[in-house]
């Protein structure tokens, strides 16, 4: 008899809460809610947070409230092309804008924004940011922050850093010391990333004006002649450089000079003391600066939200100034708002601004969805080149035609 | 409870063969019915909407030759209106001022007349011309017609309306965009079917039933007859399903024709008007070239419709063209419709449905118990893989997802490619270098793949198992525990450790080397040393398992046939021989099935340890598939790789199947 009681209140006692929780929201949904999903964690979570905070505060009157969800960065790109364009994703999201061209063309994903884009708006960000974001003349996010490869250098090895690459290589001879692991400089130059600090200085690249590729141009051939005349001829880059090998040759002070982006630096052990630098120019390509790529993280409306012009007025807040400030000072992030380093908290730290200056010189990272079937041909190039088992202008010529076929297949057409 | 045999004996051939004849023929009959009023509906679909195009594009034209902004192309497209009250809410937007600069929709009248800027709720509309354009551009730039230029909505229903958008373009930059909506077209008129329908169901039945009257009871006679007038009844609908399809066709075509006329002269009217009434005020817009038929005329992609527009030249070679396929096309329904029809007059006329229908019955209960199991195992597994497979005849990239299957089939366009490329090796200035992108050469490097890692690890782990399986071993669990734990860790993990153990500078291995006095080896730089790191790792994952199942037969066996032998005077090789080794084949073998086929799609290793390297040489063709699908976006292509993977391990494990049978009985 007890048991059947306590059974009997247990479950009318579910029952009340079940149907309180159904019914008591009811009034709280007269609210607009704003779905926001990052891949942040950390120190740029909480900076996002504290923006978002802000925003939920000043607009509560109107009835707008923000709801950020962070997802793990590994599975963020695919959940988006799998839930986005079936009405299960967000009204907004942040992410980088190299697989921007993919989603696109697979369609009702991203929401183009120049119908909504005036001109002040526009003025705000760094010109090159906003071409990040373009794709076939439109528009199509807003760009929140960027990251560019630079130099790092070791500060008790490297008293004054080299601006041309004349000095970078007798900086770097007179560091290194192969047999005892040590060497000048280090970088992931095997990655076709880092390489294309050398192709954009050559004027080299993956695509031409047209969008056609173009991987054996005279400039690129140069490019690799350069990066084997540093490996081969003058000895001071380690074999088989892996990021791992990079960060530990580094913080054992064994790497003199490195050249890495924001990611590295949480990398660096606590001893090591190191400085910031843009990246030398070439002497050999007329003193034409090392020009990397830079990677831009916008923030994006999804094409499906039902929110647009509420999400696209969020978007807008993210990327002015006060919230750009906030993600600069507590995220470390570098925003894309120019007028965010002439503040004096901003301007005051070195790392910001040493990534500031070499942006002024940075291309942005081709964005169509051809880019992702040149990694593979272009990194088999790289390993050829530099195992030495094919000549420069044979290898990229392979890796030419690969790409072409490629992208002949995929586009089709009648 | 007795199966009542006796009926089933007395139920004449010829009433069989009859409802059997009635069935197929019904179905048969309905099936074709149904492709020839689908196929019927979308032709006059698609003269609807090139009716459509036609009025829109000739609109378009002109307003490419009087402007897009300016009060000249908005009178132009007033006295348009007016004069063709067919077409409504004409609207047009110019890209550059994110303005509506002439619109003839109702809405647009007072203080939302145009000129003016587009508002919130009309994004739609703007981001429509930004896509044509965007559109337009990459068209001509990768010179494929990829996408769409002009698009067209609705269509369907009672209402038939279609909505159209079209480019506008001035100096062959587009600089906006029209959008019209088309009034319901004029229904033209139909042939009936429904007489040739009733005869072709009809007739085979009554003829048979006279027919069978004078054959009797003999089945093959009758089974034949059936067949034939089946034959027949279809074949009669195909011929007339063809006559009524291009008939139609051929209507529609002159629709089209008189239409494009119409337009080509409505068009040259309005813009001499307009040209007229604003040369007196100093203000001319250009009339430039003459609107021709095929310029008006065009597909979705602004081309002349089918390589040669209504009324022009090439336009009868065209339809006689389209007419053959059509006819080749039913011909080919036909032959499959009658196909099945006779698979159901044979399977009823036969008497096999009523052995069905019994077995159903006398185990309904059973049947009732596993549908579930059956419904979840068909959404699990049958339906992807059957997908995967009709994929696998299709062109599916990234960029053609939004399309149907039928649209982009290809037939056995990709496994021809990949079966049929023997390049493995090519000519190159620096001497022959294998192609390692050819299937073959994967095949091989998987096939050799497989081999040495099952021989190594059923080596391995018997050598192991037979060592634990000493007799008062001390510590023996603690031994087992630590032999299992590589199997036991995430293999993820762990390969990528052995990856950095084969670093060049700095990995384990070459350290070791060193000490010993040889030179560091640079293991991803040639295909055999690359090959060896991915075995070594694969080896030390998989010996594990091995030696579980080794070690589980081992214990099998009884240790009095042991004693047996050696007090025979066998030596302990032939005690291994003759009583191990058979004893340990009923587990072995499963085992090693298992380890092929896991072996065989072994991704995770290859993927996370030589990665391909050097250049693709050490990939197996689960890896390659993966690439194809992932990183060159080709779905299509990498669904036939599976396809083929699969058909290689399913003829693999029914060999396996029937040899393993045959040593069975050996005790």
């Amino acid at each position: 008899m007890r048991t059947i009681r306590g059974f009997t209140l247990a479950g009318a006692a579910c029952l009340a809460a079940a149907l309180f929780l159904l019914l008591a929201p009811a009034a709280a949904r007269a609210q607009k809610e704003i779905v926001l999903w990052h891949a942040y964690r950390g120190e740029e979570k909480a900076a996002l947070e504290e923006v978002v905070a802000r925003y939920n505060a000043a607009n509560a009157a109107k009835g707008i409230k923000i709801t950020t969800l962070p997802i793990p960065y590994d599975a963020f790109a695919d959940r988006i092309t799998a839930a986005v364009p079936r009405g299960k994703g967000p009204d907004l999201f942040i992410y980088a804008q190299d697989r921007l061209g993919g989603w696109i063309e697979a369609g009702n994903t991203i929401e183009p924004i120049d119908f909504y884009l005036d001109q002040p708006t526009r003025d705000r960000f760094l010109p090159t940011t906003l071409q990040a974001m373009t794709y076939q003349g439109n528009v199509y996010g807003l760009p929140l922050n960027f990251k560019v490869i630079t130099m790092i250098y070791n500060k008790k090895l490297v008293s004054k850093p080299p601006t041309t690459s004349a000095e970078l290589v007798a900086t770097a001879k007179r560091l290194t010391n192969a047999k005892a692991g040590r060497f000048g400089l280090a970088y992931s130059y095997a990655d076709f990333y880092y390489h294309a600090i050398l192709m954009n200085a050559f004027g080299g690249g993956v695509f031409d004006a047209q969008r056609r590729p173009q991987l054996d141009s005279p400039a690129n051939v140069k490019s690799f002649q350069l990066l084997m005349k540093w490996f081969g001829t003058d000895r001071i880059l380690p074999a088989e450089p892996s990021t791992a090998l990079i960060t530990s040759l580094f913080n054992d002070g064994k790497a003199a000079i490195v050249f890495s982006g924001p990611w590295f630096l949480g990398e660096v052990a606590k001893g090591v003391d190191y400085g910031l630098a843009p990246l030398p120019t070439l002497t050999e390509a007329d003193g034409a600066p090392m020009r990397p790529w830079m990677t831009v993280e916008g923030v994006f409306v999804a094409a499906p939200s039902k929110n647009k012009d509420a999400a696209y007025d969020v978007a807008k807040y993210l990327t002015d100034l006060s919230a750009a400030k906030t993600m600069a000072v507590r995220g470390r992030q570098t925003p894309s708002n120019l007028k965010v380093y002439e503040d004096p908290q901003v301007s005051a730290d070195p790392v910001l601004q040493a990534f500031r200056d070499q942006v002024e010189v940075a291309i942005p990272m081709p964005n169509l969805a051809e880019m992702t079937l040149v990694w593979s041909p272009a990194t088999t190039a790289m390993n050829t080149i530099v195992k030495k088992s094919a000549t420069i202008p044979a290898a990229l010529a392979e890796a030419q035609a690969k790409v072409v076929e490629g992208i002949q297949r995929l586009r089709g057409g009648k | 409870m007795t199966v009542p045999t006796a009926r089933t004996i007395t139920i004449s051939h010829r009433r069989r063969i009859l409802a059997g004849l009635a069935l197929a023929a019904l179905a048969g009959v309905a099936l074709l019915t149904a492709g020839l009023v689908a196929s019927r509906s979308a032709q006059r679909e698609e003269t609807a909407r090139r009716l459509g195009i036609v009025r829109v594009q000739a609109l378009a034209q002109s307003l490419d030759r009087a402007g897009i902004e300016g009060d000249a192309a908005r009178d132009l497209v007033r006295r348009w209106a007016a004069s063709d009250p067919s077409l409504h809410s004409i609207r047009v937007i110019a890209l550059s001022g994110i303005s509506l600069e002439a619109s003839t929709a109702p809405d647009d009248a007072g203080a939302r007349a145009a000129p003016r800027r587009l508002e919130r709720e009309e994004k739609p509309l703007y981001d429509q011309g930004q896509r044509i354009r965007a559109a337009a551009e990459t068209n001509r730039e990768e010179g494929v017609a990829r996408k769409t230029e002009i698009e067209i909505v609705g269509g369907e229903g009672p209402d038939g309306r279609l909505e159209i958008a079209a480019p506008l373009e001035r100096e062959g930059v587009v600089g906006g965009m029209v959008a019209a909506t088309t009034a319901k077209p004029p229904t033209g008129p139909r042939r009936g079917i429904a007489l040739d329908v009733a005869l072709a169901v009809v007739l085979p039945f009554l003829l048979f039933w006279i027919a069978s009257r004078g054959i009797g009871e003999r089945r093959g006679p009758l089974l034949a007859t059936a067949a034939a007038l089946l034959a027949i009844a279809i074949s009669f609908l195909g011929v007339r399903a063809v006559g009524t399809l291009a008939e139609e066709r051929r209507a529609g075509e002159a629709a089209v024709a008189q239409a494009a006329e119409t337009e080509a002269a409505r068009a040259a009217r309005l813009l001499a008007e307009t040209a007229a009434d604003w040369a007196a005020l100093g203000v001319t817009p250009t009339t430039g070239t003459p609107i021709t038929t095929a310029a008006i005329d065009v597909d979705v992609y602004r081309r002349p419709y089918g390589g040669a527009a209504a009324g022009t030249p090439g336009a009868a070679a065209r339809v006689a063209r389209d007419a053959g396929e059509t006819a080749r096309a039913v011909r080919r329904v036909a032959i499959g419709i009658g196909l099945l029809a006779l698979a159901l007059l044979a399977f009823v006329g036969l008497g096999a449905a009523a052995r069905f229908g019994a077995t159903l019955r006398r185990h309904r209960e059973a049947y009732l118990y596993v549908l579930p199991a059956m419904l979840g195992m068909f959404v699990l597994v049958f339906f992807p893989f059957i997908y995967g497979v009709a994929l696998s005849f299709t062109d599916a990239t990234l960029f053609n997802t939004d399309k149907s299957i039928p649209e982009i089939w290809v037939g056995l366009r990709n496994y021809g490619e990949i079966l049929g490329d023997f390049a493995i090796v090519k000519q190159t200035e620096s001497g022959a270098v294998v192609n390692y992108l050819n299937f073959y050469w994967t095949l091989f490097n998987t096939v050799l793949w497989t081999v040495a890692n099952v021989s190594i690890g059923v080596s391995v782990g018997l050598f192991l198992a037979l060592i634990l399986n000493t007799r008062g071993l001390r510590l023996r669990p603690i031994y087992r525990v630590l032999l299992i734990l590589p199997w036991a860790m995430p293999n993820y993990i762990t390969a990528l450790i052995w990856r950095g153990m084969f670093h060049q500078q700095f990995g384990v291995v070459n350290q070791v080397i060193q000490i010993f006095g040889g030179e560091p080896i640079s293991w991803f730089d040639r295909w055999s040393t690359s090959f060896l790191t991915a075995l070594a790792t694969n080896g030390w994952l998989s010996f594990p398992f091995m030696m579980v199942v080794s070690l589980g037969a081992l214990q099998s066996i009884p240790s009095d046939l042991f004693e047996a032998a050696r007090m025979d005077g066998a030596s302990r090789w032939q005690q291994f021989r003759s009583i191990t080794l058979p004893s340990l084949q009923p587990a072995l073998i499963p085992a090693i099935i298992l380890s092929v086929i896991w072996t065989f799609n072994m991704f995770n290793i290859i993927y996370l340890v030589t990665q391909g390297e050097p250049g693709s040489s050490t990939e197996i063709l689960i890896t390659q598939s993966y690439k194809y699908a992932f990183e060159r976006y080709r779905y299509g292509y990498a669904a036939a790789y599976s396809t083929v993977i699969f058909m290689i391990l399913l003829v693999y494990g029914y060999w396996q199947n029937r040899v393993t049978r045959a040593t069975e009985g050996i005790a």
